[in-house]
């Protein structure tokens, strides 16, 4: 079975201390206003008894995605070899159908109204064998990175997807 | 494929990917919440601007780990809202008039009036507002020394004031608690996941979590760290101390006491039994608005675990029985056993590292040096204390507005702004309205600048050498990430270049940075350029943690003039005599905040909720930085934190304009429907002032219908401060309504 690259998330570790997310705004220079990735906090329960969850989200470069299946203009592909998802800015004519089909709510649209998001970094990776910096920058590993197999990655999807839908 | 999660940056590997994307790295210090010992950095530059940040993994402080703040301090450096040139003003004040001037005239001006105010009104007369504990507090300390003031204007609200009842008690400071080995950890009035998450406590917390210790948060509002806490003590602003009472009531009643302890090494215990059954769990509940059942339960799950440490915040230094709350903590710490043992709370540890020279002149410190202080921080008795002699913060600007005992004439602000950061601000800016002269030196536009005499413009930490600093066992010299942006100096060169002007040279190396660290080096036999060939610094050796240190802890001297020790008796000073011959209360006692639901019932119909203010949040420090897109997009307004059922009684939604209205002031700002605080309170960041021009946002007013928590409260002196360690009350009551 081919392995592909994902995010692994532990919400029991997270501080929400928002690290992973300006690693992110600033190593990519995202552009003002856009999230790559974002931190967010969940409440359960009620006073007295409330208490919270962390999520850090972006892209999940699903094992199938569903952005790909809803977008008219076949803009987004996913790589073959490490499962990567990205989009063809050339293509892409900025009619957010894939923002109302993603289950993370990731897709992005900035100055140029083309759909823009995480791309895992696949320059760092792929070409400096790096981390991708928003991983390097979580001081309590709640944030990994791993290559890992289609099941395991689609029970990561799950999990986040359980913890926005809180 | 990357080697996976081989985690944060070494020197190595940061000058590999320098190369392979065409930049330099510079190893150095982050400066976004200091300068002071900051977390360990690799600034990267590409054609000469500074563009990018990452943690250093040798840091043995942040262990290569950011918070939010360090990764955007590029977009703080090529800030608009960066000064460019000294100025000075030509408007009338707070107008914001200003015209461009040198460097040497405006260190002209400064010194001229300072000599001519010295000789004609004394050198007591001139100020030196504190900022937080920075790398050169010791310059300013110095500064005034050479000149002749003791007028160093302490901040009540910052582990000061807990250092002081601490030490008075047990002789040492309790800096948080032994969280590696504790069952059960009280998370006191503290935030250990937004101060310094980059650094131990918050990685302390999440590994004290998985390993099973029950974390229990005493707060009034809970943030991220509400996910950890197994219970949530939700208690009233400013009450902490009723509650610590209260706990003592229990832990002595049921004799959760480890008495060996106590008859060995505490002093006046059979008094504070008696003196103790006044403070019920009901009678705190009434006024802590925690439930007596859960005071109770609290307290024998502390009593009774053998390893239970309280990490004791910065909250608790926010109310006028801070040193009773502060004091009454520390007892139960220590009666219960779990002083400076395994899981409890320790004593500072010691190390091979030597300490750096310090650049303080306190050896000149006199009796009548003492006398002179405009209005002391700690009673006289007491002074100096450790960072040398002080006068509070906000007494500083009482003596310009009453004169007595004097007025101070002139007042240095080096990087604080005390219209946003003291509480009271419609006074503070009476006060520099009438104030002969005011200098405020800072890296960018400060909130209160528009009142100053002369404006002088600091580097970022990004742009100098210096200093070099030393912390725990570490040492490592700050360099350059890139020239100066503009015409800038540091804040040591400021101090340096006006003591030679002052004719102080023989006490400011001549004004020469490099002979002043030189200086600080000779216990390490080391030179500045040594150290500096060491790119991460380098690291000492930490002693073998070593427990029940009471004996060496317990005959500690002050460092008052008298240095008398801390502990008269050698032993807790539970019953304080020290305190009782200075006239202050020998037992911790209750003392009402200005106004709450139990001290001033009659304002609860038209001011039905309690209000106070965070100290720390995730992205700013302090009331700077508001001017970083990067942090502003994540909290781009002030908001206040509502329950949800106090904002539907109002007819409020998530995000609505809201007024927010005490007797003293009223805001404008946002609110946020909060789950995770008390529905009787409603909390907000302090410190907001500044707009962020890349977002469009522009600054709120300092005053009335602006944003600032401070001009909330009361500054009566008789109700709104701690009598013994001044300590500012930070809560009110206030009516919240739509905009
Ligand atoms: S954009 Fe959404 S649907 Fe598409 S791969 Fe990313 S997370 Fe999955
Ligand atoms: S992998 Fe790269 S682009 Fe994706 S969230 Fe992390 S830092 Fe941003
Ligand atoms: S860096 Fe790690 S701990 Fe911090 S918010 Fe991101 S995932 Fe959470």
């Amino acid at each position: 079975m081919p392995l592909q690259y994902g995010f692994v998330f532990d919400p029991s570790k997270c501080i929400q201390c928002h690290s992973c997310e300006m690693a992110c705004k600033s190593w990519r220079d995202v552009e003002l206003g856009i999230h790559w990735r974002q931190v967010k906090n969940i409440w359960e329960n009620h006073y007295p008894e409330v208490t919270c969850v962390s999520v850090s989200v972006a892209c999940m470069h699903c094992v199938e995605p569903e952005c790909i299946k809803a977008c008219p203009e076949e803009a987004i592909q996913k790589l073959p070899g490490n499962g990567i998802v990205i989009v063809d800015k050339e293509k892409c004519i900025g009619c957010r159908t894939c923002l109302d089909a993603c289950p993370f709510g990731v897709p992005q649209f900035g100055e140029d109204e083309k759909m823009q998001k995480c791309d895992m970094c696949i320059q760092e990776i792929e070409y400096q064998n790096e981390l991708p910096p928003c991983v390097r920058a979580c001081p309590t590993q709640a944030l990994l990175f791993e290559e890992t197999e289609e099941e395991r990655k689609k029970v990561m999807e799950q999990s986040v997807q359980a913890l926005l839908s809180r | 494929m990357p080697k996976n999660n081989k985690g944060p940056l070494t020197y190595e590997e940061a000058l590999a990917l320098s190369k392979k994307t065409r930049q330099t790295v510079i190893p150095t210090l982050c400066g976004m919440c200091g300068p002071t010992m900051g977390c360990g950095v690799y600034a990267f530059v590409k054609d000469g601007i500074f563009t990018k940040v990452s943690g250093m993994k040798e840091s043995p402080i942040n262990h290569g780990a950011l918070c939010a703040k360090g990764f955007v301090a590029p977009q703080w450096v090529y800030s608009p809202d960066r000064l460019k040139t000294p100025l000075q003003r030509i408007g009338e004040k707070g107008e914001g008039r200003f015209r461009e001037i040198t460097w040497n005239e405006a260190l002209e001006i400064i010194a001229g009036t300072l000599k001519h105010q010295k000789e004609k009104y004394g050198p007591e007369t001139l100020a030196m507002l504190s900022p937080a504990k920075r790398s050169y507090s010791d310059y300013l300390y110095r500064f005034l020394i050479a000149h002749g003031s003791p007028n160093y204007g302490h901040s009540g609200i910052c582990a000061i004031q807990k250092m002081f009842s601490f030490m008075y008690t047990v002789g040492g400071n309790l800096r948080g608690c032994d969280y590696q080995n504790a069952d059960v950890i009280l998370i006191w009035g503290r935030q250990p996941i937004y101060s310094g998450p980059s650094q131990g406590s918050a990685r302390a917390l999440v590994k004290a979590k998985q390993r099973g210790a029950k974390i229990i948060t005493i707060k009034p509002s809970v943030e991220a760290d509400g996910g950890f806490a197994d219970i949530w003590v939700p208690i009233r602003p400013g009450t902490d101390a009723a509650l610590a009472l209260a706990m003592l009531h229990v832990v002595v009643n049921e004799d959760l006491i480890d008495h060996e302890f106590v008859d060995t090494w505490c002093y006046g215990y059979d008094k504070l039994k008696e003196h103790i059954q006044l403070y019920t769990p009901a009678w705190a509940e009434t006024i802590t608005g925690v439930p007596a059942g859960q005071i109770i339960h609290v307290a024998r799950i502390y009593g009774k675990a053998e390893k239970a440490g309280i990490d004791l915040g910065n909250g608790v230094e926010h109310a006028p029985s801070a040193n009773d709350a502060i004091r009454a903590v520390t007892i139960l710490i220590a009666i219960t056993g779990h002083l400076d043992r395994p899981g409890g709370n320790l004593f500072p540890p010691s190390g091979e590292m030597p300490t750096p020279k310090s650049v303080h002149l306190r050896e000149r410190y006199t009796r009548e040096w003492v006398d002179k202080l405009v209005g002391p921080e700690f009673p006289k008795a007491f002074q100096p204390f450790v960072e040398g002699t002080s006068s509070a913060y906000y007494r500083i600007f009482d003596s310009v507005l009453t004169e007595k005992p004097y007025p101070i004439r002139t007042i240095i602000a080096p990087g604080t702004q005390p219209t946003v950061s003291t509480r009271g601000s419609k006074r503070v800016v009476e006060a520099l309205k009438k104030l002969d002269f005011y200098v405020v030196a800072d890296v960018a536009r400060t909130a209160d600048m528009d009142y100053a005499d002369i404006v002088i413009p600091l580097a970022t930490p990004y742009e100098t050498d210096h200093p070099f600093e030393a912390r725990g066992n570490w040492i490592m010299a700050r360099n350059r990430v890139i020239e100066p942006l503009a015409d800038y100096k540091s804040m040591y060169e400021f101090i340096l270049d006006l003591g030679a002007q002052m004719g102080y040279g023989a006490d400011f190396w001549n004004g020469s940075m490099m002979d002043s660290m030189n200086d600080q080096l000779t216990p390490f036999n080391m030179t500045i350029d040594e150290l500096r060939r060491h790119p991460t610094g380098i690291k000492y050796k930490s002693m073998p943690r070593t427990y029940e240190n009471y004996r060496e802890f317990f005959s500690k001297n002050s460092p008052g003039l008298s240095g008398k020790p801390f502990l008269p008796h050698g032993k807790v000073e539970i019953y304080n005599t020290t305190f009782e011959e200075e006239g202050f209360n020998p037992l911790p006692e209750w003392r009402e905040p200005p106004e709450s639901m139990t001290g001033t019932p009659e304002l609860v119909k038209d001011y039905p909720l309690i209000l106070s203010d965070y100290h720390t949040s995730k992205l700013y420090t302090a009331s700077w930085q508001r001017n970083v897109p990067h942090l502003r997009e994540i909290m781009p307004y002030p908001t206040l934190h509502i329950h949800p059922d106090a904002a539907l009684r109002r007819g409020i939604n998530n995000d609505d304009w809201i007024i927010v209205e005490s007797p003293h002031g009223w805001m404008k700002v946002k609110a946020e429907i909060y789950e995770g605080i008390r529905p009787d309170t409603v909390m907000i960041l302090h410190g907001w002032w500044q707009g962020c021009v890349e977002l469009g946002i522009r600054d709120f007013p300092i005053l009335d219908g602006g944003a600032n928590a401070n001009n909330m409260y009361s500054v009566d002196p008789d109700k709104a401060f701690d009598p013994l360690i001044t300590a500012m009350s930070s809560q009110t009551l206030v009516q919240v309504r739509k905009a």
